[in-house]
């Protein structure tokens, strides 16, 4: 994975804390992703009309806890109205187990985020989405 | 450590968006105890106190705040224990619930500031919780982190929510002072200007811009009171956990009720409310609810209820304290300010109720770990003078004690009568100020050789203005006028020369080395330019209670 391959890009983030917000606007504002193009929405109602107006997305954040519609409800109607499937959808959590995750990739999850997590993990995860999807880019 | 964090810059937003989740859950496991207590075994708040606790533990490790993801995660862990074994529903974990959540409620508080609470206090607790969760092999691993159930909804509209350093208020509101200062000198430049030209149309065009330019400060001035305003509930938060530890100390059961809580108070208000209100609630638990068997002796139930509530009176907010206890007893109420040497009140029991503000007063009879040596009354009493308020007590034997607090809305922006003193102007707050009187001549008689005045059929001492200012002192009786000022149930009357009129000076704090602190509380500048003096009003009344 070369460093080309982290560069800025266009994301939404699909989370009802405004803490989480802020730190994804870290990320997203500085280093090698600084000028990416940031969609919010603070639960997966908003989050699913944001990425229905959006097939440009390069990469979703999508946070299993939420009110109105969580991050598997998301999934869910995703996969069955078949919206924008090359758009791959990141399933954030904290401390979730091995069924868990399996549950969320069977409904659709590209790959998980577990919390904790530092800038360079969402870098390493848009780089592999570019190597991966390079022509969906 | 969250200096190494990429987000630890974001500790406030931390703090802003936790704080609020730990209380919720600290408070619901308190009622939770209380229920359990009762006998009750239900569970269901559980599910959802667990989704929060999840939700403060991905936060706190995403900022790399280990102890409050420890506090947490172990939290999360009774909890399922919880809702797993019904037979663990007791006191004992209910205990733990507590403790451990209103520790992380003093971590989270504390984690903005440097070295903030203690966050060793984790180990000892950490200790017991994982010793009680090992003898409890009920509760599934697996099954506790099923990640599912969250319903805390934030308010709609925090997105567009901003965070302010209060400071940036308060140079606010200074120079919005300063731009009403300089409006009221329109009128007389107003008045001034038709003297010299008489009536033309441009004048009656300037006065309708000074009249609409009024309105529209009135406007900028209640939208930018709104900016400093908080609920009183961020007071009111506290003292689930006080009343708790304080009732367990003393043997007794009691519940705290709140009512109210959403009126907003301005934040300079509510950071000086808290100590007197801890005062006031303390002595409901202490020395104002009976013994359990004496209250199941007079029919009570044996729950005790202390109830905190406020409410909006139209430019004055009014917070009251009751309890359910044994209400004051007037007759040794009475006889203890005798033993004191006190000029009994005259009058009905409630006139009576008033003595025990003053200061030195108690009646309690063994000197309590807690209410301390009858200090907590006064320093209330004194504490809500300070504030421009006022304390009030009423009781019915046998039934309980209510203390109603009358505060102002703001400490910004004060009320004024403006009097003159050796051609120097003065602010008097109207809240301290009883009656304004012209003196007759001879009304000033000397008693034990200080000045007393004749008020409303009772003599009041009276001090000359000159004097307690420290400009030209001036034998008593060459002043005009006589104002009477009141702090609680005390009054003072001072001399002055002259009533200038009422009002709103924006008041300006002064520095600790200037003025004389013990009279002057702040300086304020009046319409025309000049400095003046804000008066310490209480400060006044009771500086005769020392003489």
């Amino acid at each position: 994975m070369s460093d080309a391959t982290v560069r800025p890009g266009s994301f939404l983030v699909v989370d009802d804390s405004p803490l989480h917000h802020q730190m994804y606007r870290v990320v997203f504002t500085r280093g090698a992703l600084a000028g990416s193009v940031v969609h919010h929405a603070s639960n997966g109602r908003e989050g699913y009309a944001i990425l229905a107006a959006h097939p440009e997305l390069t990469l979703v954040f999508l946070d299993l806890n939420m009110p109105e519609m969580n991050g598997l409800e998301f999934l869910v109607r995703r996969r069955a109205e078949s919206l924008h499937p090359h758009v791959p959808v990141v399933l954030v959590t904290t401390e979730s187990t091995p069924e868990d995750e399996a549950r969320g990739r069977a409904a659709g999850a590209w790959d998980y985020l577990r919390k904790p997590f530092q800038p360079g993990d969402i870098e390493r995860l848009v780089a592999r989405v570019r190597a991966e999807r390079a022509p969906a880019a | 450590m969250a200096d190494e964090n990429a987000f630890a810059e974001l500790i406030h937003e931390y703090v802003a968006e936790c704080l609020p989740l730990a209380e919720r859950v600290s408070d619901a496991f308190l009622e939770i105890e209380r229920a359990w207590h009762r006998g009750g075994r239900d569970a269901q708040a559980i599910a959802e106190l667990k989704g929060t606790l999840h939700t403060l533990k991905g936060n706190s490790a995403m900022m790399g705040l280990a102890p409050m993801q420890r506090l947490a995660h172990l939290l999360e862990d009774l909890c399922a224990l919880a809702l797993a074994d019904e037979g663990a529903r007791g006191l004992e974990l209910a205990g733990l619930l507590v403790e451990g959540s209103g520790l992380l409620v003093d971590l989270v508080r504390g984690a903005a500031e440097p070295g903030g609470a203690a966050a060793e206090a984790v180990g000892g607790f950490a200790g017991r919780a994982s010793e009680y969760l090992a003898a409890h092999p009920a509760a599934p691993a697996a099954a506790l982190r099923l990640d599912r159930r969250r319903s805390d909804r934030r308010a709609e509209g925090d997105a567009g929510t901003i965070r302010v350093d209060f400071r940036r208020l308060d140079t606010l509101l200074e120079i919005f002072g300063e731009a009403m200062i300089e409006q009221s000198a329109l009128p007389e430049v107003h008045r001034r200007l038709a003297a010299r030209v008489g009536a033309s149309p441009e004048l009656a065009d300037l006065d309708r811009v000074v009249v609409a330019l009024g309105s529209t400060m009135k406007r900028l001035e209640s939208a930018l009171m709104q900016t400093r305003l908080l609920p009183i509930s961020t007071v009111f938060g506290r003292f689930n956990r006080l009343v708790r530890d304080l009732a367990r100390g003393e043997q007794k059961q009691v519940r705290l009720e709140t009512e109210g809580g959403e009126m907003l108070l301005d934040k300079s208000i509510l950071d000086r409310l808290g100590e007197p209100l801890v005062h006031l609630v303390t002595n409901a638990v202490v020395h104002g609810i009976e013994r359990e068997d004496e209250r199941l002796r007079r029919g009570k139930p044996p729950e005790a209820t202390v109830t905190l509530r406020a409410s909006a009176l139209a430019d004055r907010a009014v917070v009251s304290i009751s309890d359910d206890g044994r209400g004051l007893d007037a007759a040794r109420i009475l006889a203890r300010a005798a033993a004191l040497g006190m000029d009994l009140p005259e009058g009905d029991a409630s006139a009576a109720y008033a003595v025990i503000f003053a200061p030195g007063f108690s009646t309690a009879d063994a000197v309590s770990q807690v209410a301390g040596r009858g200090v907590g009354l006064d320093a209330a009493a004194s504490a809500i003078h300070a504030l421009g308020g006022a304390i009030d007590v009423a009781s019915e034997p046998g039934r309980g004690v209510t203390f109603t607090l009358t505060l102002p809305l703001t400490l910004a922006i004060v009320r004024s009568l403006i009097v003159e003193v050796d051609r120097e102007r003065y602010a008097v707050p109207l809240s301290h100020v009883a009656e304004t009187v012209r003196l007759e001549p001879g009304a000033v008689h000397e008693i034990n050789r200080q000045g007393v005045v004749m008020w409303r059929g009772a003599a009041i001492h009276v001090a000359d203005g000159g004097e307690i200012l420290g400009s030209a002192p001036e034998r008593v009786g060459g002043r005009k006028y006589c104002v009477v000022l009141s702090a609680g149930p005390r009054r003072r009357a001072v001399l002055v020369d002259r009533l200038v009129g009422h009002q709103d000076v924006v008041v300006k704090r002064l520095d600790a080395t200037v003025g004389r602190p013990d009279v002057v509380s702040g300086a304020t500048i009046l319409g025309d330019g000049r400095v003046a003096c804000i008066l310490d009003a209480a400060g006044i009344v009771t500086q005769r209670a020392v003489a």
